[in-house]
């Protein structure tokens, strides 16, 4: 049964899902690293408006102070072995200090950057299937339901024109999973119904080599699923399907020659742009 | 100011990326040469075939081109035979006498073409150690590759799967290596296959292949990949990459999971590629592919695994030049066999792999390689490119006797289906010929070449059991005639002669071999004495010899620099006979002719001059090449190039 909790992060998933969409869609022809900068950019001007706000910008920049003059300490005095250990404590003392200032912004950033790393995971994380390379589609079931207990008909998927599914459902003994195969054979965004009994449930998928936003799952009200996995509605209270899962492959993002997760190339892009813009935003970090 | 530095900035970078760019770029040649290397075609099958108008792309070339027999070398084999094609070179220049060569010092056999050293130091804490060097995979093969001498004149040159050419020679714009290439463990290939039925294979030593018995429990199978040793422990282990199967009995179907990779399989499929990860150390993995086929669930749980291929994502050992080409490849058409001979004739002479089931996989390998050449092919437009198909070698090795009803291992029921499949695979051919063909302009130029042609393998011969009988090889056992193999049975100090390999044959010499007795002046005689007495064997079974041509080292071989390793005498077996397996390790079963009852049916290890290869061209060439040893010449003729081998000397000197 879902809780308020559910229900609000729901809620806020699917205004943000509708919101990234708008934003990100005329995006997505441009080469991944271009957009991607685009939107750390966004990011950096945030962050930077949130440490203006809720930063102790004074202590910041005197404690900053306190570093370099400790540095500039043990540079001059290096022969005075004293003197550089005194130096070298309060660089580890101020450096402390630095990090319990930095805190409160970062408390403040923490859950909306996780609701917006999660929605960007949609758009940069994962690329489409490809026309005739097989996938497979996992339906989980409810804990209290088992395979066992599907009669051999109950789950049925039903694929549109475009896709083949090419296994009958496989269930595997002492496991709440149903898989199938599914083969596409033409690029395009499809939508996946597995049916039980009466009720069915349909699953997104996308065919394609171009970016746009994929979600790998859509899954029953709960807290860490939604967080993760926030691109698709909840499936229905009512229904046995506990979650269904497309694996779209994870290749990560090619950055001059180089493949990165996508995450490591934002938060470098973000922190550069943060720091081109700090003096631009009177902010000391 | 600064906006006039950063513009000073962007025109010397511009500048400096301008002239970089005309340092690196070739004039273009304006036409393509394309040299398609087809191993084991038969000069007297592709002959026959023609002129039933079932090859018409060979027949086009044959019209226009010409078509006959090239040459093979001495011996007729694939590593020997291509190492002289990319040198020009005779196995005396280059060093390649067999698949098989010895080490005088240990007396132990050893693979020819390529030596793999460990690390150096290391630094140990615990049960690990730390490698301060890394291993090193070395080529030894000598001398120097022709497309070498193209690219020096600014010819690009795109070499793919040359055999007997790993680690890659690093000199052509592209490479992939080819047949030589090791699987992850080093081997040339070892399959896994992982079994409930308690009483499969029990005591029996499966080459090229691991039985791992299993047990089915909840419906689940746990079991293990096999890596490498693992280079960060002491104690020599194998690395291991776990995985589960879990069955659905009623479906038919098992869902595998590897790492974080799920796939699903039926009873009867091979999977795509699955790539694993071995983990070495904190922080240190090594990457590999595999594929599994599921033989069976009913009664009793079959899975293979292919031998784990090198990652050609993530290469643990060089299989391309640039290194990241043959990522390029995968990422264009798919992950594909890096292992050097992909079909899996260890599978089936094993019994592991049915026949059926041994021509899909080997029907996998060939529309990867096939798929990669169309790639290939769309992207060449100037210069040389050389491309190689192993398929119809390796399936004409274990398909031959279904196309000889006198083979002693013919079965008229079972054989019957498969008669044409090597004609098949012919046909296939044909029609890469003829896509091809589609893709030249007026002054381009496409060669078809074979290494060596294939016959019935009916008879084996066992050379070292053979020496034994007639006093050339003692034994420390007398009442043990037998030798399962690597000479554990032989006393070398009153032997006077030794087999390694399918055609070499040595002197047991003093002063090169570790327990050497034969005095380099008694050598001559010995030789002689050795090669009468053979060339006048008879089979009893056939009443016809079986050996029909004995060459002295010296009278074939132009020597230099590799006295050593060459054989002192290198054997011409009849058409249809062959050195066995078992002498080609050091073995010595109590026989010395049997009939070859193994699937491995065809062959091509004889007489060099009863398997010619094939050459065919899409215009005559202008210099001509009646063997394989003055193809690479007549390729270098072809944009204008003389003088290959680099070394005329050398050259000449062979030629008195």
């Amino acid at each position: 049964m879902a809780t308020f909790p559910d229900r609000a992060l729901a809620w806020v998933n699917g205004a943000l899902t509708a919101a990234f969409d708008a934003a990100l869609g005329p995006l997505m022809g441009w080469p991944p690293v271009a957009s991607l900068l685009v939107v750390s950019l966004v990011t950096a001007v945030v962050m930077l408006l949130v440490v203006a706000r809720t930063s102790n910008q004074k202590g910041l920049a005197t404690t900053k102070r306190g570093i370099h003059a400790a540095l500039f300490e043990i540079r001059l005095f290096g022969d005075d072995p004293v003197n550089v250990l005194r130096a070298l404590g309060e660089v580890v003392m101020c450096n402390a200090h630095y990090l319990r200032l930095s805190l409160v912004p970062l408390l403040w950033m923490a859950i909306p950057l996780v609701l917006v790393v999660a929605q960007l995971q949609g758009f940069y994380g994962y690329e489409g299937l490809t026309p005739g390379v097989p996938a497979i589609v996992k339906v989980e079931l409810r804990q209290t339901a088992s395979s066992a207990d599907v009669s051999a008909d109950a789950l049925v998927m039903d694929a549109p024109d475009g896709i083949r599914i090419d296994t009958a459902a496989v269930r595997l003994l002492g496991s709440n999973e149903v898989l199938w195969r599914i083969v596409p054979n033409a690029e395009g965004t499809y939508a996946l119904t597995i049916r039980d009994g009466d009720r069915a449930v349909t699953k997104s998928l996308q065919v394609s080599a171009s970016r746009a936003r994929r979600s790998p799952r859509r899954l029953q009200a709960g807290l860490a699923g939604q967080v993760l996995y926030p691109s698709e509605p909840l499936v229905p209270e009512e229904s046995r399907i506990a979650a269904i899962t497309v694996m779209y492959p994870e290749p990560g993002l090619e950055v001059l020659g180089w493949r990165a997760h996508w995450m490591i190339v934002y938060g470098l892009l973000s922190m550069a742009c943060a720091l081109i813009l700090a003096r631009r935003f009177g902010v000391t970090i | 100011m600064r906006r006039a530095g950063y513009g000073v900035l962007v025109a010397l970078v511009l500048a400096g990326a301008l002239v970089a760019g005309a340092c690196g770029s070739r004039a273009p040649v304006g036409r393509k040469v394309i040299v398609l290397g087809f191993d084991g075609l038969d000069y007297d099958l592709t002959r026959q075939m023609i002129a039933a108008g079932r090859l018409p792309g060979f027949a086009r070339l044959a019209a226009t081109g010409g078509f006959s027999s090239l040459g093979t070398t001495i011996p007729p084999q694939s590593p020997v035979a291509w190492s002289t094609f990319i040198t020009g070179l005779d196995p005396g220049g280059h060093g390649i006498f067999d698949f098989v060569h010895r080490d005088p010092k240990t007396m132990l056999p050893y693979l020819s073409t390529t030596r793999t050293e460990p690390g150096g130091r290391t630094l140990g804490v615990g049960r690990w150690q730390v490698p301060l060097s890394s291993g090193r995979v070395e080529s030894l093969r000598h001398g120097q590759p022709f497309w070498e001498v193209l690219e020096s004149r600014g010819v690009p040159t795109t070499i793919i799967r040359m055999p007997a050419n790993f680690p890659p020679s690093g000199t052509a714009t592209r490479e992939l290596s080819g047949m030589g290439t090791p699987d992850l463990t080093g081997t040339y290939g070892t399959f896994a296959f992982y079994t409930s039925e308690p009483y499969a294979y029990v005591g029996q030593s499966l080459s090229g292949g691991v039985v791992h018995a299993v047990k089915v429990r909840d419906g689940q199978v746990r079991a293990s990949l096999e890596g490498p040793d693992n280079p960060f422990l002491k104690k020599p282990e194998k690395v291991r990459a776990e995985f589960t199967a879990q069955l659905d009995q009623a479906n038919r179907h098992v869902k595998i999971t590897v790492g974080t990779d799920e796939l699903l399989l039926a009873v009867g499929e091979w999977s795509d590629w699955v790539p694993v990860s071995f983990s070495l150390a904190p922080t240190q993995s090594i990457g590999g592919e595999v594929r599994f086929y599921l033989k069976g669930l009913d009664p009793f749980f079959e899975l293979y695994a292919s031998p784990v291929n090198i990652d050609p994502m993530d290469p643990a050992m060089p299989v391309s030049h640039p290194g990241d080409y043959a990522a390029e490849l995968a990422e264009a058409t798919g992950r594909f066999y890096t292992q050097g001979m992909p079909e899996d004739t260890k599978g089936l002479k094993t019994g592991v792999l049915t026949e059926a089931e041994f021509l899909a996989q080997a029907r996998l390998a060939a529309d990867e390689n096939r798929r990669q050449y169309r790639y290939v092919l769309d992207r060449f437009s100037d210069g040389l490119l050389f491309y190689y198909f192993g398929n119809v070698d390796q399936v004409s090795h274990m398909m031959w006797r279904a196309r000889d009803p006198n083979h002693p291992a013919y079965n008229a029921v079972t054989d019957s289906p498969n008669a044409s499949v090597v004609d098949e695979l012919y046909r296939g051919l044909d029609a890469i010929v003829s896509d091809t063909l589609a893709t030249l302009g007026p002054d381009d130029l496409l060669v078809v070449m074979s290494d060596h042609g294939f016959t019935s393998w009916r008879r084996a011969f066992h050379m070292n059991s053979w020496l034994r009988d007639h006093g050339y090889l003692a034994l420390i056992d007398p009442n043990r005639r037998d030798d399962p193999g690597f000479f554990g049975n032989v006393d070398w100090s009153r032997t006077r002669a030794y087999a390694v390999g399918l055609n070499g044959l040595y002197v047991n010499l003093k002063g090169r071999e570790r327990d050497g007795i034969v005095e380099p002046a008694a050598r001559e005689a010995l030789v002689s004495e050795i090669a009468a007495k053979l060339l006048g064997t008879m089979d009893p079974a056939t009443g016809s010899a079986a050996i029909t041509k004995m060459y002295r080292r010296e009278e074939v071989f132009h020597l230099a620099g590799n006295e050593d390793v060459a054989p002192d005498l290198v054997v011409g077996y009849a058409k249809g006979t062959r050195g066995s397996d078992e002498s080609a390790l050091g073995g010595l079963p109590l026989d010395v002719f049997m009939d070859n009852t193994s699937a491995w049916s065809g062959d091509h290890c004889m007489d060099h001059e009863t398997v010619p290869g094939i050459l065919l061209a899409s215009r005559p060439l202008r210099r001509q090449a009646p063997t394989i040893e003055d193809l690479a010449a007549a390729v270098l003729a072809e944009f204008g190039i003389d003088g290959f081998p680099g070394n005329a000397g050398e050259r000449r000197a062979k030629e008195h």
